[in-house]
């Protein structure tokens, strides 16, 4: 099957040569081609995976003398089926969508030349091939979010997106360079072997080589991934027509995930990358989660809830389960990917049809208007809100392996399910129905469905992608201490449980009320000043600029142009 | 005579601060063919005086630190200035110095003189070809500014297509040469010098944004123009093409150099 599999990466590149070259003025031929070449694409991924999982083995597979070669894992093969995947719904949705835009036929062969580069990024086996794709998908993304040349607004946006995944490009190529002269080969499994043999040669700054690598690897993973501070972009992604805005947050923005899973070996001797990685994963995932929550705009709502979905993928990756962090990656790509097709729909139907109906969930949640007296008990609510959610998923992770229970990651993520879990308990309960009991039942009956689906596909899928055992490796390598670690979760816990029942008190007594007499108003209002600017990091980048421009005229003034 | 060497060697393959004098030279041609041309001999000849004289070995031996500085200094000075500009010709200019200075990061190594002059071309012949489309674009439009009008890609598509191109080759973007040109110049640094040159590419990046920016994007409010002719646009193209297709080829010599 190997010659078959370096076949699927050119396939696009073909699309996109015919498209380009022959068909400028024949849009509906043009289409086509580019959805069924995207099509047996797809078929020849999803062919390769079956035989890799029906009993095949990983191998690489050379295409140049120099550089350029495939490596077929179980990682390449899922993400291209993945790719191929959200790459052919894309292409299906722009047929239609797309038909009266200017420029048609090249819009569809920057489409094939976006999956081709994709392709090659996951699949790349030397760190040449990797550098060359993981730069060029900064280029063609580039010129499909301006796809609109009337826009300056598109223009700009796409410049952000193209500067912030320069920046992202720095520390990859030094990383790049670090691993060249460490372990003289640019072959990646080559570096990877050597690695495993030769894991603590000193770099710089007291800093060992895969801890300084691990360090820029997660820089480059950051601005792909719209981590805080390298997130401005994302939101405005929008302004870019709406499939290449699900192209881009179902697929392209998941690069970051992908990068710590083909370099594993390396944040398997770099616990403090890993620890540095978490932090900013869960920065990130309050801060757009918050952000989400403050947009009257349904794509840019969406934008931020990429953002935060982001920041839980590194996260992940930060406690060690990097399998998770894929499967996560595909799950998401699929929801936003239907969430941002779906989305012109929704808006239309709005424009069209004015009166809203009123909805239960939004008037308590989003209009935080008083609820019928119908509830549960608060005692009630409040028990099965706490208890529910942690028994069901240590249940669920117990059946599968006892084991994970002993990972400070899987502890971590559990922790982080239960807090889950257990608001959106306490949001039902907030809501009214004249049956709570049979409310909250069926509640809690999804949710045990929907964990204990998600435990058992996301340990298979774990084992299907690690099968040497290096999920546990990984583990081991983001823990701390364990008294500090069991300390950190008991506190945590408690605060959380302490804060539940008091909500839950105050809820239902109308004691916050009566306390409160509008004295938090003031903070609310700034927070919400605040977010609504985005914590003025774009204003601060803008300002830099400005500044830097300055500076460069003055000198070309200066030196009279020469 | 030292003395002599490096002004005459800096103002052919620059280096600040005679990349002014180099910067001068190509201003001084008379129309854009001229400068494509001169930007693509003057190097050449800067090369070949270095070359020939043999300081090119005697100074890789005894300034490793201070023409490391210098040549990195100058690319990025050069990529910072580019970013203040909206003329193409002058944005041509300044990418060009920025990139050739680069050449001197391999003073002392690479004994194939062919190798070295590969390297000169993969800076050059973007220039030259972006000169050339500034020569165009002032002819069309009476200048080869873009602050004033902007929007070309609905008015001049071919002709915007091919400066978008031409832009992105020289500014080391795969699969063009100059990207391997320009792993070439980091395999040639020690690890502690990297983040310079790629402060470069940073630069670089930041660059060709803006002027993608001013080209492409906005409603056009200039006079009535004529864009680049079919052939010429091939023409264009097909040099582009085969540039391209040079730097999958020979791409990655520097790994068993």
């Amino acid at each position: 099957m190997g010659d078959l599999a370096i076949v699927i990466p050119f396939l696009p590149i073909l699309s996109a040569a015919v498209i380009f070259i022959f068909m400028h003025s024949a849009r509906k031929a043009a289409a086509r081609i580019s959805v069924i070449i995207t099509l047996l694409t797809f078929i020849l991924a999803l062919i390769e995976l079956t035989s890799y999982a029906l009993g095949g083995f990983s191998r690489v597979e050379i295409i140049g003398t120099l550089w350029g070669s495939v490596w077929l894992d179980p990682l390449t093969l899922i993400m291209w089926s993945f790719v191929c995947g959200i790459s052919l719904l894309v292409h299906m949705y722009s047929v239609r969508y797309m038909v009266e835009e200017a420029n048609y036929t090249r819009f569809f062969a920057l489409l094939d030349l976006m999956t081709a580069t994709i392709l090659f990024m996951v699949s790349a086996a030397d760190l040449i091939t990797l550098l060359v794709a993981w730069f060029l998908v900064g280029v063609v993304l580039y010129f499909l979010l301006g796809h609109d040349t009337n826009r300056p607004a598109a223009g700009r946006y796409a410049f952000w997106t193209q500067i912030t995944y320069r920046a992202g490009d720095v520390p990859l190529w030094l990383a790049a360079f670090v691993l060249i002269r460490s372990y003289h080969s640019i072959s990646l499994p080559v570096i990877f072997s050597r690695l495993q043999m030769y894991p603590h040669l000193d770099a710089f700054w007291g800093l060992s080589i895969p801890e300084l690598v691990g360090f820029l690897l997660a820089f480059a993973a950051f601005a792909r991934s719209a981590q805080f501070l390298l997130h401005g972009w994302l939101p405005y992604t929008m302004d870019g027509p709406t499939p290449v805005s699900a192209l881009m947050h179902a697929g392209i923005v998941n690069a970051g995930g992908f990068l710590f899973n083909r370099f594993f070996p390396v944040f398997e001797h770099a616990s403090i990358v890993l620890h540095f990685v978490f932090i900013v994963g869960l920065i990130t995932a309050v801060v757009g989660s918050a952000m989400m929550l403050i947009q009257n705009d349904v794509k840019r709502s969406l934008g931020y809830s990429t953002m935060g979905q982001m920041g839980f993928m590194v996260m992940e990756c930060g406690v060690g389960a990097f399998a998770l962090a894929v499967f996560h990656l595909i799950a998401h790509g699929f929801f936003k990917a239907s969430l941002f097709l779906g989305a012109g729909n929704i808006i239309g139907e709005a424009r069209e049809h004015d009166g809203v109906p009123p909805d239960s969930v939004y008037t308590s949640i989003v209009e935080r208007r008083p609820a019928k007296p119908s509830r549960l008990p608060w005692l009630a609510a409040a028990a099965l809100t706490i208890i529910v959610p942690v028994v069901v998923l240590s249940v669920s992770h117990l059946f599968v392996s006892s084991r994970l229970l002993h990972e400070q990651g899987v502890i971590i993520l559990l922790f982080f399910g239960w807090v889950t879990g257990a608001q959106a308990l306490f949001a039902t309960h907030k809501m009214t129905h004249t049956n709570p009991w049979r409310l909250m039942g069926g509640i809690l009956g999804s949710f045990v469905l929907v964990v204990i689906g998600y435990t058992l596909i996301s340990h298979y899928f774990g084992h299907f992608l690690y099968p040497h055992g290096e999920g546990y490796q990984l583990y081991s390598a983001a823990s701390i201490n364990s008294v500090y670690f069991d300390v950190l979760v008991i506190i945590l816990a408690l605060l959380f449980v302490g804060a539940w029942a008091l909500t839950f008190f105050a809820d239902s007594s109308g004691w916050w009320d009566r306390a409160d007499q509008g004295r938090w108003r003031g903070v609310y209002l700034a927070l919400y000043a605040l977010l609504s600017r985005e914590l003025y990091v774009n204003d601060l980048y803008a300002r830099m600029t400005q500044v830097l421009l300055s500076g460069a005229r003055r000198l070309n003034v200066l030196l009279r142009w020469c | 005579m030292d003395i002599i060497l490096w002004i005459v060697a800096g103002s052919l393959l620059p280096w600040f601060p005679f990349s002014w004098i180099f910067n001068r030279l190509l201003v001084s041609a008379p129309g854009a063919w001229a400068r494509a041309l001169a930007v693509i001999v003057l190097p050449q000849l800067g090369l070949l005086l270095l070359l020939k004289s043999g300081a090119w070995y005697v100074l890789g031996q005894e300034m490793p630190i201070a023409l490391r500085a210098l040549a990195l200094f100058t690319a990025i000075l050069y990529a910072y200035r580019a970013a203040g500009t909206r003329d193409v010709q002058i944005w041509a200019r300044f990418m060009a110095t920025s990139g050739l200075s680069l050449t001197w990061l391999l003073v002392g190594l690479l004994p194939q003189h062919w190798d070295m002059q590969l390297f000169v071309l993969a800076w050059s012949i973007p220039a030259a070809l972006m000169l050339i489309w500034a020569g165009v674009l002032t002819k069309q439009t009476g200048a080869s500014y873009l602050g004033l009008s902007g929007g070309f890609a609905r008015v001049l598509p071919r002709l915007s297509v091919l400066i978008s191109l031409t832009a992105l080759a020289a500014t080391a973007t795969p699969i063009f040469p100059n990207f391997f040109a320009l792993l070439q110049a980091m395999e040639s640094l020690p690890i502690i010098w990297m983040p310079l040159l790629l402060l470069v590419l940073l630069l670089w990046g930041w660059t060709v944004g803006r002027l993608l920016q001013d080209l492409l994007f906005g409603i056009y409010h200039g006079e009535a123009v004529h864009d680049l002719s079919v052939a010429g646009t091939w023409l264009g193209g097909l040099t582009l093409g085969v540039f391209a297709l040079v730097g999958i080829f020979w791409g990655g010599i520097w790994i068993i150099n």
